[in-house]
C-alpha cells in the first residue's frame, strides 16, 4: 500500500482537514464542538455525510475520505478516543497482502 | 568558523511522553536510557547553539499555506503546541542571528526555504530534547521539513539541502561549536490500517546502507522504499539532511529497536569520528 491515501487533497478532504484542525487549535472551537456538535460543524461547507463522519468519530472514514493522518490522529487522542478503538478501526480496512513488508 | 560538535539522529513519538506504560518497563527504560546516552554524548561537545531538524505535523503550517522547508528566525519557541500532549511548557532561546544567516546564505545557495518568526514547537522537536535531558537554555534554530503531507521535497532534495547546511555552518563566524539534531522516522504508521505494524527489514537495511557510507544508496534506497515503511518513515527526510551536513563522516547507530506498542522503529544514531556507543541491538 501506499504511504498516503492522496497524493494531491482533494477539496472534500481539505474541508475534513480545515475541521479537524482548527478544532484542536482554536482556543475556543473544542469547547464550543462539544457543546453542540452539529452547530459547530455547520460553520463549514460540509455535506451531512462528512459531517456525520467527524460527529460519530468515524475513525476508518475519515481516512477513507482522505483526511490527513496527523490531522486525524491528533483528532482521536484530543477526543480522547481509546487507542483500541481507534487502532481497531483503522485495522478493519487492511487489505490482504497491506503488510506484507511488516511485522 | 563554527566546529560541528555532534550530528545526531533520532526517533520521535508523542506516545513516548503520553501512553509510556504501552511499553514493559524494562523497554521503557532502556528506550529512555539510549535518549539520555545520546544527550550525555551531546553535552560532551559543549555546543553553543544547537540546529534542530524536525517536521511539523500540522500545528504551524496547514493546507492554505504548507512550506517544504522553513527556517525558525524567532527569538525564541514555546513548547509543545499540542494541547494533548503530557509534556511540560517550556520556551526554548532562539538564536536569531544564527537563523537569519541560515535564512540568507540558503537564498544564495538557491535553495527557497520560508521563514518564521514565530513558531511554536510540536513533539517532534520537543520530545528528543526532553528525553536527552538536553539544557533548555541552549539557543535554537529549528528546520522543519515537510513530511507529513503531500507532495514532499525529494529525499535527494533534503540531502542536498542538508549539504549546503552543512557547509554554511562550517563558515559561521557567530558561534564556536554547533550541533544538530535531526528527528523523525524511522518505520511507522500514523492512522493508517498498518498503525502499530514496523517495517524492521526497511529500518535495518537504512541504517547498514548509512553505516556503509554510501550516500547515494542512501537516497536511493530511501527514495524508492519508503513506502513500504508507512507515512511516518517519511520523516526521514531530515536522516538525509543530517547525512548531507556530515559530508562523509562515519555514521553509526547507537540504539535500534522496533517497538509496535509505540508504533515506532526507534532509532538513534550520530555522524562523527567520536562516535556514541552501540546501546542497544537490531533485535527488537
Amino acid at each position: 500500500m501506499s504511504n498516503w491515501r492522496q497524493m494531491m487533497p482533494t477539496t472534500e478532504a481539505y474541508l475534513l482537514d480545515k475541521v479537524l484542525y482548527e478544532l484542536h487549535h482554536k482556543p475556543d472551537d473544542l469547547a464550543a464542538y462539544n457543546e453542540d456538535k452539529a452547530a459547530y460543524l455547520a460553520r463549514f461547507r460540509l455535506t451531512p455525510e462528512l459531517a456525520e463522519k467527524i460527529s460519530s468519530n468515524d475513525v476508518a472514514g475519515l481516512y477513507e475520505a482522505g483526511v490527513n493522518p496527523y490531522l486525524l490522529r491528533a483528532h482521536c487522542i484530543g477526543m480522547r478516543i481509546p487507542e483500541d478503538v481507534s487502532l481497531a478501526a483503522l485495522r478493519s480496512l487492511m487489505k490482504e497482502g497491506d503488510d506484507k513488508w511488516l511485522n | 568558523m563554527a566546529e560541528l560538535t555532534g550530528i545526531y539522529t533520532a526517533s520521535h513519538t508523542p506516545v513516548m511522553l503520553n501512553f509510556p506504560d504501552r511499553i514493559p518497563t524494562e523497554l521503557r527504560t532502556e528506550i529512555f536510557g539510549a535518549y539520555e546516552a545520546m544527550g550525555r554524548d551531546f553535552e560532551a561537545g559543549r555546543p553553543d547553539a544547537l540546529v534542530v531538524l524536525s517536521n511539523d505535523h500540522l500545528h504551524n503550517f496547514f493546507l492554505d499555506n504548507f512550506p517544504a522547508l522553513c527556517i525558525g528566525v524567532g527569538e525564541s519557541y514555546e513548547s509543545p503546541i499540542e494541547h494533548w500532549l503530557k509534556a511540560k511548557r517550556r520556551v526554548f532561546t532562539g538564536d536569531q542571528a544564527f537563523g537569519a544567516y541560515l535564512l540568507q546564505e540558503a537564498l544564495k545557495a538557491d535553495f527557497d526555504p520560508a521563514f518564521s518568526m514565530e513558531m511554536v514547537l510540536d513533539h517532534g522537536s520537543l520530545t528528543p530534547l526532553e528525553l536527552a535531558g538536553l539544557d533548555p537554555d541552549l539557543p535554537i534554530v529549528p528546520i522543519l521539513f515537510n513530511c507529513v503531507q503531500p507532495p514532499m521535497p525529494t529525499m535527494r532534495r533534503c540531502y542536498q539541502f542538508g549539504k549546503f547546511l552543512g557547509e554554511a555552518i562550517r563558515r559561521y563566524d557567530g558561534a564556536e561549536r554547533v550541533a544538530i539534531l535531526a528527528t523523525g522516522g524511522i518505520s511507522h504508521d500514523i492512522a493508517t490500517p498498518r498503525m502499530g505494524m514496523v517495517n524492521r527489514e526497511f529500518d535495518e537495511r537504512l541504517l547498514q546502507l548509512m553505516e556503509a557510507g554510501d550516500s547515494e544508496a542512501v537516497v536511493a534506497y530511501a527514495t524508492n522504499q519508503v513506502h513500504t515503511a508507512g507515512n511516518g518513515a517519511e520523516e526521514i527526510r531530515m536522516w538525509m539532511a543530517a547525512m548531507g551536513a556530515a559530508a562523509g563522516l562515519p555514521f553509526k547507530r547507537a540504539y535500534y529497536r522496533a517497538v509496535s506498542d509505540w508504533y515506532t522503529g526507534i532509532g538513534i544514531g550520530h555522524f562523527g569520528e567520536n562516535s556514541l556507543a552501540t546501546v542497544g541491538s537490531i533485535d527488537g
